[in-house]
């Protein structure tokens, strides 16, 4: 976990690396409904390697961003380049470089996982056999519920299958948007052992919480959001750090200053939507 | 940030051609309709029920003779298929965020739609199959091999008809609860007005709009095609107009279509 790396995320690097390389690189992304602003050219960089953590209260227009990466909205402006493809000019090869495991996710209601992973697997050009499908869905704790449907699967179990469907192609880029929401401790603790086994794979990932023990645990670098734009971006540690003496961050904190109490210092203490 | 890191390589970045996503798309697509047991008794059960049905009343004959009866029992599995069980279908994986998923794969999106239009084609063809068939095997309505050819034809251009109408409803309405019910309740009038084409009981301005609505065009194109009117004027106005429908709105429907319902 990055928290256990002290919040460094350059403690990962691994040897033979020689530049600095993105996994993902937004610029001026501006994302409207109407004559709402959701996104209001918001920059962010993701490195190869990196878990970056977007936070912001509801409404901040996380999820509009990434929605947009993912290339479900069309942005106003802006650029999204995915390694070095442009995701504007070229959106089925951006897809094809993109794992995604939306907020609100279901499968075909009548097919089974195995059928399901079959599906996906061709979307993205793979070719599974049975068995290996069964050892997939065994590496997840699965093997059992294989004939099941979707819907049949607890809460813990879908988020498992989702994201195990989200990296079937074995993308460079993973993108969570709260990807925690709704499990229990133990399925909150197993994620994020995953999302750590896919950094070790050399995959990078954007992920979307509210959960500022999760974004301090797991991400390298977060980005805080609020109004659609990104109020501040650092690791857990150089944020808390930057903030500790801001007098709002120490009228939020209850004792050692948190990742939540610079939250709630950027974006204010009032109910959202 | 100038900071060296590592950078993955021989990650695959090929994009599957259409076909072959059409390909995987229609088999998942085409095993959830066989699977769904709404959509069989949609597609099946309702129009082989009117098929005998038709013949019991006193009154039946007065509506038309044999080859009504098939195809009235045609167009109402037609009405089902395109405006009830395909408009449901998307909306409830609109709703879902079933549409959602597959559109972040690298499938171009078109080959979803088509998958499924694809799939109640298919749907609409053995439902014409069967309800011929039977007709032929217990009813001992037959028609000369070419009117069941033609019969097919115009049963499939009827799907189109009809699959562009709920594709206009799925287009306008966003949610799966409230198409439910709009789709309730255009079925009733659809297939009301496909019957009083043939009859001027109700008057002749009933039976103008009803011959001349998408229901009445599909009754006068198969009743050409089974024989039991000649092909004339009026036909040919049926087939364009039954064309001007499906464009027009087909164009609806994918104009105001929306891939998320909220």
């Amino acid at each position: 976990m990055a928290g256990h790396f002290g919040g460094d995320a350059l403690t990962t690097t691994q040897p033979n690396s020689t530049a600095l390389t993105l996994a993902l690189r937004v610029s001026g992304l501006r994302v409207a409904y109407g004559p709402k602003i959701a996104v209001d050219g918001i920059d962010l960089e993701v490195r190869e390697g990196e878990i970056y953590g977007l936070l912001g209260p509801n409404g901040a227009g996380k999820t509009s961003a990434l929605s947009a990466i993912e290339g479900l909205l069309r942005p106003a402006a802006g650029d999204i380049v995915i390694g070095e493809i442009d995701a504007r000019a070229h959106p089925l090869q951006a897809k094809a470089r993109l794992g995604v495991q939306l907020q609100a996710t279901s499968f075909h209601s009548s097919l089974t996982l195995v059928e399901i992973v079959r599906l996906y697997a061709g979307l993205y050009g793979v070719t599974l056999s049975s068995s290996l499908i069964r050892e997939l869905l065994g590496e997840i704790n699965l093997q059992n519920e294989a004939s099941k449907r979707f819907r049949e699967l607890s809460g813990g179990q879908q988020q498992r299958f989702s994201l195990l469907i989200a990296t079937i192609h074995d993308p460079a880029l993973v993108l969570l948007d709260e990807p925690t929401a709704g499990l229990d401790p133990q399925g909150r603790r197993q994620l994020w052992d995953r999302i750590e086994r896919f950094r070790k794979e050399g995959r990078s990932i954007l992920l979307t919480t509210h959960s500022m023990e999760e974004a301090q645990a797991v991400c390298d670098r977060v980005a805080i959001m609020d109004h659609g734009k990104i109020l501040t971006v650092g690791t857990p540690a150089a944020l808390i750090a930057a903030h500790r003496d801001d007098p709002k961050v120490r009228q939020a904190a209850h004792g050692e200053v948190t990742l939540e109490d610079v939250f709630i210092a950027l974006t204010g203490r009032e109910l959202r939507d | 940030m100038t900071d060296d890191i590592t950078v993955p390589q021989g990650r695959s970045v090929a994009v599957p051609t259409w076909s072959s996503s059409l390909k995987v798309l229609l088999r998942a697509d085409g095993t959830s309709q066989v699977r769904t047991p709404q959509a069989l008794v949609i597609n099946f059960a309702l129009p082989l029920i009117l098929l005998v049905a038709s013949g019991l009343g006193k009154n039946s004959a007065a509506l038309g003779g044999p080859q009504f009866r098939v195809s009235l029992a045609l167009t109402v599995g037609l009405v089902s298929i395109g405006t009830i069980a395909y408009s449901l279908a998307i909306a409830r994986d609109r709703d879902t965020g079933v549409l959602q998923r597959l559109r972040v794969t690298p499938a171009p999106t078109w080959t979803i739609m088509v998958s499924r239009w694809m799939v109640q084609l298919g749907a609409v063809l053995v439902m014409a199959m069967v309800v011929l068939v039977v007709a032929a095997l217990f009813l001992g309505i037959t028609l000369p091999p070419q009117d069941y050819l033609f019969t097919v034809l115009v049963a499939l251009l009827g799907s189109a008809v009809f699959l562009s109408i709920g594709q206009a409803i799925v287009g306008l309405i966003a949610s799966a609860e409230t198409l439910n019910a709009a789709g309730r309740l255009l079925y009733v009038p659809l297939i009301a007005l496909s019957v009083f084409g043939n009859t001027d009981r109700l008057g002749t301005t009933v039976e103008m709009v009803s011959r001349w609505s998408p229901g009445g065009c599909l009754e006068t194109l198969l009743s050409a095609a089974m024989g039991a009117s000649v092909w004339s004027g009026q036909s040919w106005g049926a087939l364009f107009a039954s064309f001007g429908y499906t464009v027009l709105f087909g164009v609806i429907g994918i104009r105001w279509f929306r891939w998320v319902s909220h």
